[in-house]
């Protein structure tokens, strides 16, 4: 196997500077030389878009071929004869190319004229080859290198980052100091600041550097905080979005990525369980929660809207966040052409998402299927169905009956009704058949079962429902009565056996009731056989107990369930991406420029994240790597984030790239822990993270690293970062999210009755990961600090700077109780400058400089001196209900002002 | 009874267009189509920094953008206007009771739908075969420009020579979340920024002590599509709109906490600002320094939010103007404010005018009732915005746009097929009026008509992406080349579509 090593890598660009003005020779490199030209100057207008004269320069065989004049635009081996060699140099301005735009320089065209003489070799772009093992650079011995060597150099990530400051000619700086450093790192890994024991003894040299990031890294406070990051990508939010955004329970998800963080569940087996929990053998509960990540999606309840447009839309938006979660690709360009600069086609976009377009979910109002949580009694009757259905020796059919249970699944959504007469889907939801109504429902395969199941309500008695097959003279398959109901039940119903594919015509009767008027309100209707062993004791007892279980009310948790082969989608190409304009159709594939398909996957969404998941997959390692570098170091080594396809941003050090993807895979078994404690045990990790002016204008986004990180803390970190150091932080764990105190007025809802209800005792202090997100409606001071409305996959929050936001950490009170129990703690220190000092030690922990000290204190005299004059502004002070003395109010205004620095709300 | 100062105020402003003419023409021939008088602030930003604009922000350093990303900015052609308010009537107005005159319909009513205009066609409550409803209001032509406007709207009927029509818009959204979203962010889809942070990333705002992008509600709810019409979807958040409210603080969190006096506030500030600066000179981070700005600004926006926002020191005269209600939430109001906050230099005001959607499925939403209701709330603001802006001269730079999400539909509403106690209309996306008024605006124009019973367009059809493209070619921009990276590719408010619409513009 061929080994690259980081030198001749990052070189490339170099030696080919060099060989522009000496003539021939050396290869020219397609991906790192021509591709770029060609997306720079060429491909708006010759790519996946536009196809003018017939050229293309997206794939090998498009730009070989011929034109529309006739020519060819690339002859290999013969630049002369290349019709984009004449039309680049053509005098007239009608012909030459870039059309209208200024002409490419002489070192271009050159590039491309030896390029072509060389055979016009095409390649692919280096994202699309999965990454070969790589060497760690040895470093020449250069004198005084090594000191900084000892100082810098930590472990292999460093000889790659030193290998390119000292082409460069710079130096990395000192390690940080060790209150520093702990205090970056417990934020990085927790989300929080150091405790005060851990501090002390690392400070104290009781414990290494290694054992502080072991035991950060063991803390439950590790999963919080890097799960918050995860949710931001899986667009997790409390609510469904669109115009009603009613609440969903969503929670036990956002659970699911705490502990899969904590227990560092490898990074490939939580992509299974998230893509396809529900495709692995015998799912467990967990496997099927994990599937809520797809359930993130938005779901429409707005009256009039059609579900299927939204369903579509849901879909979609799964092919556009996988692959840019996994794949750092904008699959979205895809949808509604051929990629402009990178090789996908435009049909490979509904390729894919045939994977993904055959999930029973539907946008529905119940949200159909949610996975249903019993309660310990009705688990226990849930387990004698289990066991009885057992005993008579039918193991598959305890299998249909547990899944109905857990989920209600499989079902015939309602809105598929067709060709109603009086009758209609009430509020565009649920079918409503008045008084001599009817409509049909197509494909109804039944299997064979006798009896259907029913979820409606009705508010009338008296009223027949007979369902026939084709039309109103066929065979009664079924005829019942409907009366009222206490609200929505589950009904079984008997019917009669018929083992093809229906349709099924439904009419409701109801003499009694004048026209017009629903009958009852269906949600949907499904088909189960009888349960096993009729006219055994005992049957009864466990037919109404499963009755009884379908009808009880249970929290629940929308997640993603494949339907039975007789109810697959076909899915279909949209042309422009409009799903009102199907045209062909496609089986699922994946897209031919990454890695290749193995037939020992099952070719379904299963298959597909064992795909994404496999180790020969070139972008879901390197994507991975570059994002939790990201989080580290606030810049990634490919720093668009979102992207690594041709119009990415090469990486700043492509070898450490591939050796962080490799080494993840191979020696850490894709444990994310692991990646990440090589990062932060990295010397570059490590370093000071000041600068001089002249540093910082030489490497402004500190892409080379030759300082520590500094960065604005997240929303979220911010408010756990101030209630932690005051003390406030409660330490409670999952469950529901909570609603702390946020200002009247802000939930404004059409169509809603909920309500933001102030969350008490403790809950008002847990960390913002638990903060109730509605998505029409944020925490208002988290938009503030730039989090999401988690609408959409975010890959990266984009950092601002407004004035709103320091009116958060002055005025929220939040903010404000925090500075008062701050000054709280304070107190206890002693006198006004040894509680200053205390104050400004708790929230960055660093002992407070001169000029700083000069600062606070004046402002401490300045409000002391204020509050001893006027007793009126110390009654109910800062609105909390207190009324301290003048000396703890002037110690709580210091404390407001340390909660506002710079230094607090930054990680550096 | 003394006169209405709305007459008063209208017939002032013809006696003083008529001795004007010229002076103002001398005025905007020096200011490159800028207009107005209250320049002064906006030309000494622009000289500080003659050369900067969002295309030419490649050097190294910190610009201007840097320290305070509102920093104005020119845009990169000579605009007509400098600020926008944009008043959408969110339930979406019927525009055959208010502008779009169909005496067809009115001799067609009560008769059945021909189905071929129901083949194809969804609709989100009609089902069936629907009756056709004539107009449920007198109109006649107005003015030197004979445009039509019904009785429904007596005021607006004295300044409709001021705006241009478009008859013809057209939006392929028919529910209210995505149709918002659509006329708001150039998709029905959310994620992507609002019009309003759009304009305010490129062109950043005029008053540092204020937002940039101000967004005021009315009608008692927020808009179906909630604060995403509003929001910066993939641009920096810094850039969405801040909602000010007419109840509790006008932004959240501007009130000093109990206890802490201005005085103490200015000293809290100043002692973070030292030691912020001595953590510059540590670590020579320019985040640093917009720090420092950042916290000078929220002490300005303190005093000068609550100021703009106060109405009750407006005289008596212009209160009447309005006709405001203090103290509440009302579109007369809102109004008021967004005439203040434009001539303080705010960039995009956006008003939310909640209660015209017309089913009737109660007394409320029925179209001969509510909507006259409706139209009565909004009749004299906007005609007093109008006139009020023109008076100060600040209609010549403020582009003012008036529309709902979509138009109605010329048949009956028959809800889930039933017949309805009320007379209504449902959503209707082919066709339906927008107007737009203020610099490089048309007066009197009118563009676009529909067929004789105002279903479908019929000429001078114009889609959303024109509206946004003419907005943004008012503004200073190409709305083909004014685009952000996001997740690897460059996106526009106008997508791949959208055409200036020549025929209105001046």
């Amino acid at each position: 196997m061929a080994l690259r090593t980081s030198h001749t890598f990052l070189a490339l660009p170099l030696f080919s500077l060099l060989l522009l003005g000496c003539g021939q020779g050396k290869p020219v490199d397609f991906a790192t030389e021509v591709q770029p030209i060609l997306n720079k100057h060429c491909i708006t207008c010759h790519g996946g878009v536009k196809k003018n004269g017939g050229i293309s320069f997206l794939f090998q065989e498009e730009a070989l071929a011929e034109g529309k004049s006739g020519r060819r635009a690339i002859v290999p081996g013969d630049a002369h004869g290349s019709e984009v060699i004449r039309r680049l140099l053509d005098d007239d301005p009608g012909q030459r190319m870039p059309f209208e735009k200024p002409p490419l320089s002489k070192a271009e065209i050159d590039l491309l004229k030896r390029w072509i003489d060389q055979g016009a070799p095409w390649g692919k772009h280096w994202a699309y080859i999965a990454p070969e093992p790589v060497e760690v650079p040895r470093l020449p011995q250069q004198a005084g290198l090594v000191n900084l060597e000892n100082n810098f150099i930590r472990n292999d990530i460093d000889p790659f980052i030193l290998a390119r400051l000292q082409d460069t000619g710079m130096t990395p700086n000192e390690p940080a100091p060790k209150e520093v450093l702990a205090r970056r790192l417990a934020l990085d890994l927790t989300g929080l600041p150091p405790r005060q024991a851990w501090l002390e003894a690392y400070t104290a040299g009781q414990i290494s550097y290694e054992a502080l990031v072991d035991t950060l890294l063991a803390q439950p406070s590790f999963g919080e905080k890097w799960a918050g990051w995860w949710l931001d990508l899986a667009r997790y939010a409390d609510s469904k979005g669109y115009e009603k955004d009613n609440g969903r329970s969503m929670w036990r998800y956002r659970d699911w990525v705490i502990r899969a963080f904590n227990d560092d569940m490898p990074y490939d087996r939580f992509t299974l369980e998230q893509l396809a929990g529900d495709l692995l053998p015998n799912p467990t509960r967990e496997q099927l929660i994990a599937t809520g990540f797809h359930r993130n999606t938005m779901n429409n309840d707005e009256g009039g809207t059609e579900d299927e447009e939204f369903r579509v839309a849901s879909v979609l938006d799964r092919v556009n966040t996988t692959f840019q979660v996994w794949q750092s690709t904008t699959m979205e360009c895809v949808q509604c052409h051929t990629h402009t600069y990178d090789p996908f086609r435009h049909s490979e976009y509904y390729s894919a998402m045939a994977f993904f377009n055959n999930a029973m979910d539907e946008d529905t109002p119940h949200e159909d299927p949610v996975l249903k949580f019993y309660g310990d009694k009705e688990q226990q009757s849930a387990a004698a169905i289990q066991s009885w259905i057992l005993k008579q020796g039918r193991p598959e059919a305890a299998q249909q009956f547990k899944n109905f249970l857990l989920y209600n699944e499989p079902l015939y959504q309602v809105h598929h009704a067709k060709n109603f007469v009086n009758g209609e889907l009430s509020d565009t939801k649920y079918l409503s058949l008045w008084p001599g109504g009817s409509c049909h429902y197509d494909h109804i395969y039944t299997g064979g079962a006798p009896n259907l199941y029913l979820k409606y309500w009705s508010y009338h008695n008296g009223t027949v429902m007979t369902l026939r097959k084709d039309n109103e003279a066929g065979e009664i398959l079924a005829r019942f009565p409907i009366d009222k109901t206490q609200g929505e039940v589950i009904r079984k119903i008997p019917f009669a056996v018929v083992t093809d594919s229906i349709r099924l015509f439904i009419q409701a009767e109801n003499p009694d009731l004048p026209g017009q008027t629903g009958t009852s309100y269906i949600s949907w209707f499904a088909f189960l056989p009888d349960l096993p062993g009729e006219g055994q004791p005992g049957y009864a007892q466990i037919e109404q107990s499963f009755q009884e279980l379908l009808n009880a009310e249970t929290p629940s948790v929308p997640i993603v369930i494949e339907n039975p082969d007789y109810m697959r989608r076909t899915t279909r190409v949209f042309e422009r991406g409009n799903w009102l304009t199907p045209a062909d159709t496609v089986d699922p594939a994946t897209p031919a420029i990454l890695n290749p398909w193995k037939a020992e996957w099952p070719n379904n969404r299963l298959g597909f994240a064992q795909w994404l998941a496999s180790p020969e997959n070139p972008l879901t390692a390197r994507t991975i790597v570059n994002r939790v570098w990201h989080q580290l170091f606030g810049i990634g080594l490919v720093s668009t984030l979102e992207d690594m396809g041709s119009q990415s941003d090469p990486p700043t050090h492509p070898a450490l790239l591939d050796w962080l993807a490799l080494r993840l895979m191979n020696e850490n078994g894709w444990h994310l822990k692991a990646l990440i404690k090589d990062m932060v045990l990295s010397g570059t990790y490590r370093q000071r993270s000041e600068s001089s002016p002249e540093q910082y204008a030489a490497d402004p986004e500190n892409r080379l690293y030759a300082r520590g990180p500094r960065l604005r803390l997240s929303a979220e970190q911010i408010r756990d970062q101030a209630l932690a150091v005051s003390g406030l932080l409660s330490p409670k764990m999952y469950g529901p999210s909570v609603m702390p105190p946020q200002p009247d007025g802000v939930w404004q809802t059409v169509y809603s009755n909920e309500a933001w209800i102030e969350s008490q005792g403790e809950d008002r202090y847990r960390r913002g990961l638990y903060t109730y997100i509605k998505r029409t409606s944020p925490y208002p001071s988290f938009l503030s600090f730039d989090a999401g409305s988690r609408e959409v996959c975010t890959v990266r929050r984009t950092v601002t700077n407004t004035p709103l936001q320091a009116l958060v950490t002055l005025n929220d009170p939040v903010y404000l109780e925090a500075a008062y129990h701050l000054a709280l703690e304070m107190q206890q220190a002693g006198t006004a400058e040894k509680a200053i000092a205390e104050g400004y030690r708790r929230a960055v922990f660093k002992e407070l400089e001169a000029d700083k000290k000069l600062a606070l204190s004046e402002l401490y005299a300045a409000s002391l001196a204020a509050f001893q004059s006027d007793q009126e502004a110390l009654d109910d002070f800062m609105g909390l209900g207190r009324h301290p003395d003048p000396e703890l109010a002037a110690l709580a205004v210091v404390a407001n002002a340390i909660l506002n620095l710079d230094e607090f709300i930054t990680k550096s | 009874m003394s006169r209405d100062p709305l007459d008063r105020l209208l017939e002032e402003l013809r006696l003083r267009e008529a001795q004007a003419r010229t002076r103002r023409h001398f005025i905007r021939q020096c200011t490159t189509g800028m207009g107005g008088l209250a320049l002064s602030g906006f030309l000494a930003s622009c000289q500080l920094n003659p050369t900067e604009s969002l295309t030419a922000q490649t050097g190294k350093g910190p610009s201007k953008r840097d320290l305070n990303p509102l920093a104005p900015l020119p845009p990169p052609f000579a605009p007509r206007v400098k600020s926008v308010i944009y008043l959408h009537m969110a339930g979406s107005p019927s525009q055959l009771e208010m502008f779009d005159y169909k005496p067809e319909l009115a001799k067609l009513h009560n008769q059945a739908c021909p189905q071929s205009l129901l083949q194809g066609k969804k609709f989100a409550f009609i089902r069936g075969t629907p009756k056709l409803l004539g107009p449920q209001a007198r109109f006649e032509q107005v003015g030197e420009s004979g445009n039509w406007v019904s009785d429904n709207l007596p005021h607006f009927k004295k300044v409709a020579d001021e705006v241009a029509f478009l008859k013809a818009v057209h939006t392929d959204q028919f529910n209210h979340g995505p149709a918002q979203l659509f006329m708001h962010t150039g998709t029905p889809r959310l994620g992507r920024p609002s019009i309003g942070a759009w304009v305010t990333y490129g062109l950043g705002s005029e008053n540092q002590n204020l937002p940039g992008f101000v967004v005021l509600t009315s009608g008692g709810k927020n808009p179906s599509a909630g604060k995403s019409v509003w929001g910066s979807g993939f641009l920096p958040s810094v850039y969405q709109g801040v909602q000010c409210r007419s109840k509790g603080d006008p932004v959240l969190y501007l009130e000093d906490p109990k206890g802490l006096s201005r005085d103490l506030k200015k000293s809290t500030i100043e002692a973070i600002n030292k030691i912020n600066q001595a953590e510059y000179a540590q670590y020579a981070d320019p985040e640093i320094l917009a720090r420092i700005n950042q916290y000078e600004m929220a002490y300005r926006m303190q005093l000068a939010v609550p100021e703009v926002m106060n109405i009750n020191d407006e005289p008596q005269e212009v209160r009447d103007l309005y006709g405001v209600a203090p103290g509440q939430e009302s579109f007369a109001n809102n109004c008021l404010l967004a005439r203040k906050l434009v001539e303080q230099g705010v960039r995009f005001v956006q008003l939310f005018d909640w209660g015209w959607d017309s089913h009737g499925t109660d007394p409320s939403t029925a179209i001969d009732l509510g909507l006259r209701n409706k139209c009565r709330e909004i009749d004299r603001p906007i005609t007093a915005l109008l006139l009020d802006l023109k008076q100060r001269g600040l209609l010549e730079q403020t582009l003012v746009v008036w529309g709902g999400e979509f138009g109605r539909t010329p048949m009956q509403e028959n809800r889930e097929g039933k017949e309805m106690g009320f007379l209504g209309r449902d959503h209707h996306g082919d066709a339906f009026t927008m107007w737009l008024a203020g610099g490089g605006i048309r007066k009197g124009a009118c563009h676009g008509a529909t067929d004789e019973i105002g279903f479908a367009g019929m000429e001078g059809r114009v889609s959303v992406h024109d509206v946004h493209a003419t907005m943004l070619h008012l503004l200073g921009f190409d709305h083909e080349q004014f685009t952000f990276d996001f997740q690897g590719r460059p996106f526009r408010l106008t997508d791949v579509q959208g055409e200036v619409i020549k025929e209105i513009l001046a």
